[in-house]
């Protein structure tokens, strides 16, 4: 992967490299990229992308209210602790910049 | 076919991605309630905010309401769908990838039929997909305000191949799209409030060459935004191919103060969404008893309501037009039928001082005072001569207003009709007795003056005297 | 008595609370294996009935305990606290047993040494200038020395069996599936489960029972059917000459000889594409982690910067500053097998290789009730990478990441010292196969049980 290609992927991915890391970071992705290249010795036709462990099918919610308002145990939490962790929040809204 | 080409030049090409809000309890993927008109954060979770461990759970109700629109939509219906993960960053995107379907959608391949002066159009569906909506900024100065009540809200896409030949034809399009949501009651449609969004892409070219450049455009908040922003969109291109202007694939908002569409002029990073199968939930295969229940959920679809209405109950498209806009209406229409009455009455009476009784008490049909019961009532009585057509209207008012059946309010008023031709003949002695200038001069050749005459009779029986009977016995008695 | 009855007293008796509370300040000087430790004050515990009551138990600090930190061993979350709590967790907390602490980890499981930790340095019990192996190492040198009797860890590709087998302990990772992942931060979704290390098998079987079941919060678990089974047939990889360090190699033969005096049948096994399973497991596993830590943004919670001219801004300077080199090497890694264009030629060739694998393993199973390989290639190593390179690290979990690629269960159980360190060996079985791996290891445990790291004691709870 050449540089343009690494900085292209740091953009999708939010992230901003500093120029040590593109060397180093650079370095690590490209030698598991040609790791990865021995994939290609084996044939693979035929056989279908596994994307579940286990391929179990129809798992549904019903569709009622569940959360901690009517304190039902399997989605408990603590809204206090939720409202502490935000950085700014200001009347339940969480703040942040704008863009301009 | 010139009202579909462009300064009769170009062809133009418009396909639609509309965005529905189901009309489930909770949320697509957690149990929050599914209501963003609340307090700031407060149908939040872990899961909706995106808090690390958390996985998401597919509404069982949103399923069966995707299926329901695409099957109405004569798609054809996924065996196994599956989520995948749209990966892309956006301050308001909790887990800052959407869960949305990619590969194997709900339905693919439809089409949707309306009617487009006084032509049967038909429409074909590319896809219709589920996915989950984003939370709301609300911009304040230099800051702006995060609230996820919105977030996870369940969103089923309506993806419409370039069909749509002008601004006009999507507006009707829409219009249809949003009454077969409603009847099928997975959506309210009100595109105001948000909870219903059309993007669209419009692309021009000569005739016979195909799709154009596509631009795509946002921002359009009603069907006629949608109509003026595509009519403004066709004409700008236009204008930039006639002057030998390259168009740019691009997206454009329309700005509904200014009458125009602008560029959104951002940094447009090429996307790449980096679409893959969501691993936190298996695919789902629907079976026989789920598809049997989407079947249930299916309803006789507006336009061949509206044209079953027409054929059966003899009334014109227009009047047709008015009935089926809404389900319930057309629903209630037919009941009243069914009780037996007049189609050019009933039509008559729903589109006027019923209507203007609903819109003063702002009230539905259907949660207002008048059943179909009452209202077939209150059309018999006139019919059986029973009450006259204008104290028909006063006792309309009365059954709104008391929430009382016609028979009883005419009966403890004192208000069905004289149509004996004794009392009648004795009110009308007593009149003329009253006003003898009045009778000579009608003896002596001023017809005229016999409407004054009626109207004291009128008067005097406090409206009820049957009208055919009072001109006829007058007529016998002036002679 | 069983091992983990000893421990029920150890926060209700005042006296014992207060040993217990100096032994673990004593041991975490020398490992620094948890983040945060809270014992709760004598006197307030209420007693109860459950098979675990009062029992202390640590958690990786990537599952969420509501009330504690959830670190991930991040900057990026390092003063987030849980708002929930794991339902493996709960289930725990059902049975009575007490949450004291939160254990280290390679920075969002990343890693297997646990010096990928942005927060703090974890050695090993055996030797402190050592790993104690990644990512649950926390979890596994706080049970090896006795500060817990059990604690629970995650394993994505191997990271509660390494550094189980590292620390001389046991290290089970369950079928996929079979335990709720509701709680646990997400690394590669498709292959991870929470897993227990423990000092005995028995704890490891009431621990592993406790935590599991269905549950409405994870629409990927799956039924459990817990069949006693009968456990004849122990196939055994052929390892490569070369392909693991002398000392495992040693060891590695010892506990081949231990099967065949126990009485196993003992078959030797190939998995022709194994060569395969670590480059199409780090796919998989990069190309999901790309996608799992995109929501952490310095936007409702974590790391975020004082000023921040825009919300790209915002979210830019924390992941920039929130996240270490290792996590970033994934994210880039796993965003780039997803791109348009190389998406089929990495991602989706490597989950056509997982099926490959699946079906390899699957023929085995036809005639192996169980299957022993090794955990790791090396002994515990030294901090840094002088001795394994980043790189070196990664090819070596190609012996744990294979249950990971199948769903299938896997325990690492203590097996012999060499030179004063532990090394583990690893047992697999058939999905939802479990019990087999708690009978072969409950054989060896009664001849072989796990050793003891100098400084442990049992005599303060006694």
């Amino acid at each position: 992967m050449n540089k343009e290609e690494l900085l292209t992927t740091a953009s999708l991915a939010l992230l901003e490299l500093e120029e040590g890391e593109v060397d180093r970071l650079g370095e690590e992705i490209a030698r598991m990229l040609d790791y990865f290249e021995m994939m290609t010795k084996l044939d693979v036709d035929g056989l279908e992308p596994t994307t579940h462990a286990f391929q179990k099918t129809n798992r549904l919610r019903a569709d009622v209210l569940n959360n901690n308002n009517n304190n039902n145990i399997n989605n408990a939490f603590n809204r206090n602790l939720i409202m502490e962790n935000g950085n700014d929040v200001e009347d339940d809204f969480f703040v942040i910049p704008n863009v301009l | 076919m010139s009202d579909t080409m462009v300064n009769d030049k170009y062809e133009t090409f418009v396909g639609l991605e509309i965005h529905i809000h189901l009309l489930t309890e909770s949320k697509m993927f957690c149990g929050c309630k599914a209501n963003y008109g609340d307090e700031p954060n407060t149908n939040v979770c872990p899961v909706c905010l995106g808090y690390p461990g958390v996985l998401p759970t597919v509404n069982q109700k949103a399923m069966k309401m995707g299926y329901t629109v695409a099957r109405a939509l004569n798609c054809r219906l996924s065996r196994k769908t599956y989520f995948e993960r749209k990966n892309y960053f956006y301050p308001d995107m909790p887990k800052n990838y959407q869960i949305s379907q990619f590969q194997e959608p709900v339905g693919v391949e439809g089409f949707m039929e309306f009617e487009y002066n006084d032509e049967i159009k038909k429409i074909r569906i590319h896809d219709v997909h589920l996915e989950e909506d984003a939370g709301k900024m609300i911009h304040a100065g230099d800051m702006s305000l995060q609230d996820f009540n919105r977030a996870g809200y369940p969103l089923l896409e309506i993806v419409t191949e370039p069909d749509l030949k002008s601004g006009e034809e999507t507006e009707a399009f829409l219009r249809a799209f949003r009454r077969m949501v409603r009847y099928l009651g997975v959506c309210d449609g009100n595109m105001d409030e948000g909870s219903m969004k059309c993007d669209a892409n419009i692309s021009i070219n000569t005739p016979g060459a195909g799709l154009g450049t596509k631009v795509e455009l946002k921002n359009m908040n009603s069907p006629r935004f949608v109509r003026r922003g595509l009519q403004y969109e066709a004409q700008r291109q236009a204008k930039a191919l006639d002057e030998g202007v390259k168009l740019i694939q691009e997206t454009r908002l329309w700005n509904e103060n200014r009458d125009i569409t602008e560029s959104m002029r951002t940094k447009e990073m090429a996307n790449d969404y980096r679409y893959f199968p969501e691993p936190d939930m298996p695919p789902f295969c629907p079976d026989d008893s789920f598809m049997a229940d989407v079947e249930k959920e299916q309803v006789e679809l507006p336009l061949a309501r509206k044209h079953k209405i027409m054929r059966k109950y003899g009334i014109s498209s227009e009047q047709a037009e008015f009935i089926h806009d809404e389900k319930v209406n057309a629903d209630y229409f037919e009941q009243v039928m069914a009780l037996g009455a007049d189609a050019q009455a009933v039509y008559t009476w729903l589109s006027s001082d019923v209507q203007k009784e609903l819109n003063l008490l702002n009230m539905t049909l259907t949660e207002s005072p008048l059943s179909p019961e009452r209202f077939s009532e209150l059309l018999k009585l006139m019919d059986d001569g029973k009450i006259s057509g204008k104290i028909a209207k006063q006792v309309l008012i009365d059954v709104f207003e008391e929430d009382r059946d016609p028979s009883a309010i005419v009966e403890e008023k004192g208000l069905s009709q004289i149509s004996d031709p004794q009392a009648i003949g004795a009110v009308i002695e007593k009149v003329m007795a009253a006003n003898e200038e009045v009778v000579k001069a009608i003896r002596e050749g001023e017809q005229k003056q016999k409407g004054f005459l009626v109207g004291q009779i009128m008067k005097e029986t406090g409206g009820r005297a049957a009208p055919a009977l009072v001109q006829k016995i007058l007529s016998e008695k002036l002679r | 008595m069983k091992d983990i009855d000893g421990w029920k007293s150890v926060l209700t008796d005042q006296d014992r609370a207060k040993k217990y509370r100096e032994y673990v300040t004593g041991w975490e000087k020398k490992i620094g294996s948890l983040l945060e430790w809270k014992l709760p004050e004598a006197g307030k515990i209420k007693s109860s009935e459950g098979i675990l009551a009062s029992v202390p138990f640590a958690v990786k600090d990537n599952i969420a305990v509501e009330g504690f930190k959830l670190t991930c061993g991040s900057k990026i979350l390092e003063y987030v606290k849980a708002p929930y709590t794991a339902t493996g967790v709960a289930n725990l907390q059902k049975t009575g047993a007490l949450v004291m602490g939160k254990a280290n980890l390679d920075e969002f499981g990343m890693g297997s040494s646990t010096d990928n930790s942005a927060l703090q340095k974890t050695n090993n019990p055996y030797d402190t200038s050592r790993v104690a192996g990644g990512s649950s190492g926390g979890s596994a040198a706080a049970v090896a020395a006795g500060i817990v009797p059990f604690a629970l860890g995650t394993d994505t590709g191997g990271s509660v069996r390494q550094p189980a087998g590292f620390c001389g302990v046991y290290g089970l990772k369950p079928t996929y599936g079979v335990v709720s992942r509701y709680g646990l931060t997400a690394y590669a979704s498709s292959l991870e489960v929470c897993g227990v290390c423990a000092r005995t098998v028995d704890t490891t079987r009431t621990v592993f029972h406790a935590i599991r079941g269905m549950d409405g919060m994870d629409q990927t678990t799956i039924d459990y059917d817990p069949v006693s089974p009968e456990v004849k047939t122990v196939g055994v990889l052929k390892v490569e000459e070369g392909s693991l360090s002398e000392e495992v190699a040693a060891s590695y033969r010892v506990s081949k000889d231990r099967l065949n005096k126990l009485g196993y049948a003992v078959k030797e096994i190939e998995i022709p594409a194994m060569e395969y399973v670590v480059p199409a497991y780090y796919t998989i596993a990069t190309a999901e982690a790309s996608a799992n830590l995109a929501r952490f943004n310095g936007m409702r919670y974590g790391l975020s910067p004082i000023f921040a001219e825009s919300p790209d801004d915002l979210m830019r300077y924390s992941r920039n500053m929130g996240f270490g080199e290792e996590v970033k090497t994934r994210i880039l890694l796993g965003t780039f097998v997803l791109r348009s264009g190389f998406q089929d030629q990495y991602y989706v060739r490597a989950q056509k290789i997982r099926t490959l694998i699946r079906q390899e393993l699957d023929e085995i199973f036809t005639d192996c009730d169980v299957i022993m390989l090794p955990v790791f290639p090396t002994a515990p190593f030294h901090h840094g990478q002088s001795e394994l390179t980043s790189f070196q690290q990664k090819q070596a979990d190609v012996y744990t990441c294979l249950a990971n690629m199948t769903g299938s269960p896997g325990l690492a159980v203590p097996s012999t010292l060499e030179k004063g360190l532990p090394v583990g060996v690893q047992f697999m079985a058939p999905p939802c196969g479990e019990e087999r791996l708690f009978t072969v290891a409950e054989a060896l445990e009664k001849e072989f049980p796990a050793p003891r790291p100098a400084g442990y004691s049992e005599e303060w709870r006694a």
